[in-house]
């Protein structure tokens, strides 16, 4: 990151807070704003988020209480036009409450909950307090990710009933779906409420699937966790590892080598490709025509091959590793990778012609969940989902890691092109579906781009000890949009805190909105158009 | 094969035989021992993440599939006392009998995914003389095992073919198709989803996870395994378990249902 714009950055905040304020520093693309008074949080966050040009990124609470903090948030805000994040932060000490900032940014209000729930800290002001991740089975007084809490505790359960929103009135039916489906997917509670066959509400229950991963990595070793960042979504494994190998490289300041740079460019887009077609097989399934999903799953089947000749694994697991990567790409490897996408490519081309040919099927995605651009902006949309309202954000290019820095070179003609086409994008199921067809082209063209592979070592050492409490960000760009992890270190190599974020958890909020006034049967096409893991969310 | 698929869809011919399917030379299907006898047990212990590797005796060490996810950390760490191979671990209807000695370093033989199909085939039309219905229920996996599990159903594995349907409700499924380490977010769930199942009926752990709990352990938020929840009748070993095991655990879950005369 450039000094000067960082300093310019800085000295925007301090000229208005500086007496708020008890100390700012910044570290790699991070500015860390401490605050004096948990009280202000609402002034200064409200200020960076309606007038930096800045989205709320996560939100990550740490119990320090051993050293003497008591409870820390940290408020991450991302910048728009910038590769920098700002941390705003605040430490409660021997409170066990914390003001909401849910009234200006509607975003946090997830966060703010997921908080209470794990560390029993109380969001003022959120109108919200049901529980979210812990189900009603689970004692209100016990909060897992509280340093106190040991991960083996077995809590005895409890019947509660959980209070879902009551909507009444002449006619409303109500239509409690899951958490068992009737598909292979991953489990989860919606409960529509319809008038005749509108759908006038409905309300996600998630958490299903919540395994513990953030209290499971305090306990791990750096490279388990790098397995348990796999398997936090098993369709994600590269970006998620990825981001999680990013966070341990930035504490401990490595560079990795231009060659790992690549493979996991290499990688991480054959995740997405492989994903993509997934999707838009699913589409077709779920709008009834089963011909175009067979012939996507075939596509989708030759580039799992592909992964697992390259790999070992169908889903690669085990491409990285810290300091960079595990799966070295011979000159045999480049020439399967070549000859199978181009393969791939050109059925894929036809099948997309042929699907696009039949006015069935595209009548039914077309105007079917919509997404409307300042829902999408206020609930702090990533991914797919946000670009296909014409939100543009990516953090390959707005953040760039890996080998992305050098596929973002785009001409003034270009990004305006890009910024028309932008504008025409209606957020509904058709555009998804486009958006997605054309991430499948870039992939390969990326992916083709990048294999012209350096020499040299595919890792490079990570130091024995990493200084505890250095914290930072990794983060990357999943076939579902950003992924997040931030971690700090603890003592002896030891993991303190690892907060996770991916980009189905800021997605789900917007599927209560996109089927509002479409028909019970376009649920499933909604859902599968906008392709959110349910693990990925729960973890 | 790809040649061989545009002729699929161009024939109209929908399935064909897939004996071509060869699993890659590097593909982490399981660990095997090299050496016999392991002096730093000690050592080869601690270096697996979810504790696969144990010692035995003096000179046994055994490896438990339903814990292994497959890292490869081992072989790694020691290269010299045991190695990855592409062939993957066998379903078991036991827990025991996902352990491998070190002692016994044979292998059964691999059939292909089509001679399987076919023997499941015969198996279940005489057994039951209809479709073997099928409803799976994620328990809270990562959903790696789904990812494979729908590759059953795609064109190229097309489990229908062999008399095999998945189903939308449990009241419609001869067995239950388990994935995760069972969180207890899911314990009432997969429960009642059990219970809605009619007798008799088969319960099939797929995957490490649902094994043994994986890499989630045993935790305040998981309970280490389905067996904790419901009776188990057959073990897929595997993270995830590729189509082949699958189809592989299916054969034995309907050799279960014969031999239990039910």
């Amino acid at each position: 990151m450039n000094p000067l714009i960082l300093d310019n950055h800085i000295g925007k905040i301090l000229s208005n807070f500086s007496n708020q304020i008890k100390k700012i520093d910044n570290k790699n693309n991070e500015i860390y704003i401490h605050l004096k008074d948990v009280n202000d949080t609402q002034i200064i966050c409200n200020h960076v988020y309606e007038n930096l040009n800045t989205k709320l990124a996560t939100i990550i609470c740490t119990d320090e209480q051993k050293t003497d903090n008591g409870f820390v948030i940290r408020y991450v805000f991302e910048k728009l036009d910038a590769d920098i994040f700002i941390f705003i932060i605040i430490s409660l000490e021997k409170n066990n409450c914390f003001p909401s900032i849910v009234s200006h940014v509607p975003a946090a209000a997830t966060y703010e909950r997921e908080i209470k729930d794990m560390f029993g800290l109380v969001p003022i002001g959120n109108p919200d307090l049901r529980p979210l991740v812990l189900h009603e089975h689970w004692p209100n007084d016990m909060f897992p990710l509280r340093k106190e809490f040991d991960l083996k505790t077995k809590v005895i359960r409890q019947e509660q009933e959980y209070p879902f929103l009551q909507v009444e009135g002449d006619g409303i039916c109500e239509i409690p779906v899951g958490p068992v489906h009737a598909g292979i997917i991953e489990p989860g509670h919606f409960r529509f409420s319809v008038l005749g066959e509108n759908i006038i509400n409905l309300e996600t229950r998630l958490f299903y699937t919540h395994k513990g991963i953030e209290k499971l990595a305090e306990s791990m070793k750096l490279d388990e966790a790098l397995l348990l960042s796999e398997r936090i979504s098993g369709d994600e494994s590269v970006a998620n590892s990825t981001a999680y190998c990013q966070a341990i490289e930035k504490i401990s300041q490595i560079t990795i080598p231009n060659k790992a740079k690549k493979i996991r460019t290499i990688f991480g887009e054959l995740e997405r490709a492989y994903n993509h077609i997934g999707t838009l097989g699913g589409i077709s399934t779920d709008a009834g025509f089963a011909f175009g999903a067979a012939r996507l799953h075939i596509l989708k089947e030759r580039l799992m091959q592909l992964n697992e000749s390259l790999s070992g694994s169908r889903i690669l697991f085990g491409v990285n590793k810290i300091g960079g990567v595990k799966c070295d790409i011979s000159e045999g490897k480049k020439k399967l990778i070549l000859e199978r996408i181009d393969e791939v490519l050109s059925d894929f081309d036809k099948v997309i012609v042929m699907l696009k040919s039949k006015s069935s099927f595209m009548d039914r995605l077309k105007d079917t969940g919509i997404i409307q651009k300042k829902t999408a902006h206020d609930l702090g949309i990533v991914g797919i989902a946000a670009r296909c309202v014409g939100i543009d954000v990516d953090t390959r290019y707005d953040h760039p890691y890996a080998n992305y820095v050098v596929h973002n070179h785009r001409t003034p003609q270009q990004v305006m092109q890009s910024k028309i086409e932008m504008e025409k994008r209606s957020g509904d199921v058709l555009a998804r579906f486009e958006v997605r067809i054309n991430e499948v082209h870039d992939s390969f063209k990326i992916i083709r781009e990048s294999l012209d592979l350096d020499t040299g070592g595919l890792f490079a050492d990570v130091p024995v000890e990493i200084t505890p409490y250095g914290s930072a960000l990794g983060y990357a760009e999943s076939h579902r949009g950003q992924t997040l992890h931030w971690v700090m270190m603890g003592e002896k190599n030891s993991i303190f805190r690892y907060k996770i974020r991916t980009a189905s958890f800021c997605n789900w909020k917007i599927i209560e909105h996109a089927v509002l006034n479409d028909i019970v049967p376009d649920f499933p096409l909604v859902n599968k158009s906008l392709d959110l893991s349910y693990s990925g969310n729960d973890l | 094969m790809m040649e061989k698929s545009r002729k699929i869809l161009g024939n109209h011919v929908e399935t064909r035989s897939l004996d071509d399917l060869i699993i890659a030379d590097d593909y982490r299907g399981k660990m095997a021992f090299i050496s016999k006898i392991a002096n730093d047990h000690q050592d080869l212990e601690n270096v697996c993440p979810t504790r696969a590797i144990s010692k035995k005796d003096d000179c046994t060490m055994t490896l438990d599939s339903g814990k292994c996810i497959m890292c490869g950390y081992c072989a790694e760490s020691f290269p010299k006392l045991v190695k990855i191979e592409n062939k993957c671990a066998n379903p078991a209807k036991t827990k025991n009998q996902l352990i491998e000695y070190s002692a016994s370093l044979e292998h059964l033989p691999d059939k292909s995914y089509e001679k399987m199909g076919v023997e499941l085939q015969e198996k279940i039309k005489k057994l039951f003389g209809r479709s073997l219905a099928i409803r799976e229920i994620d328990a809270g996996s990562c959903n790696g095992c789904e990812i494979e599990i729908t590759a059953l159903n795609n064109p190229i594995y097309d489990i229908e073919r062999f008399g095999i349907h998945f189903v939308s409700s449990p009241r419609h499924a001869d067995v239950l198709l388990v994935t995760g380490p069972a969180s207890r977010n899911m314990e009432t769930a997969l429960l009642r989803t059990y219970e809605a199942t009619p007798t008799p009926k088969i319960v099939i752990a797929v995957g490490a996870c649902a094994c043994s709990g994986g890499i989630f352990g045993d935790t305040y938020a998981t309970t280490g395994g389905i067996d904790t929840i419901v009776p188990v009748d057959v073990y897929i070993p595997g993270c995830p378990p590729r189509p082949e095991i699958l189809i592989r655990g299916l054969l034995l879950a309907v050799d279960r249902m014969a031999t239990h005369g039910s």
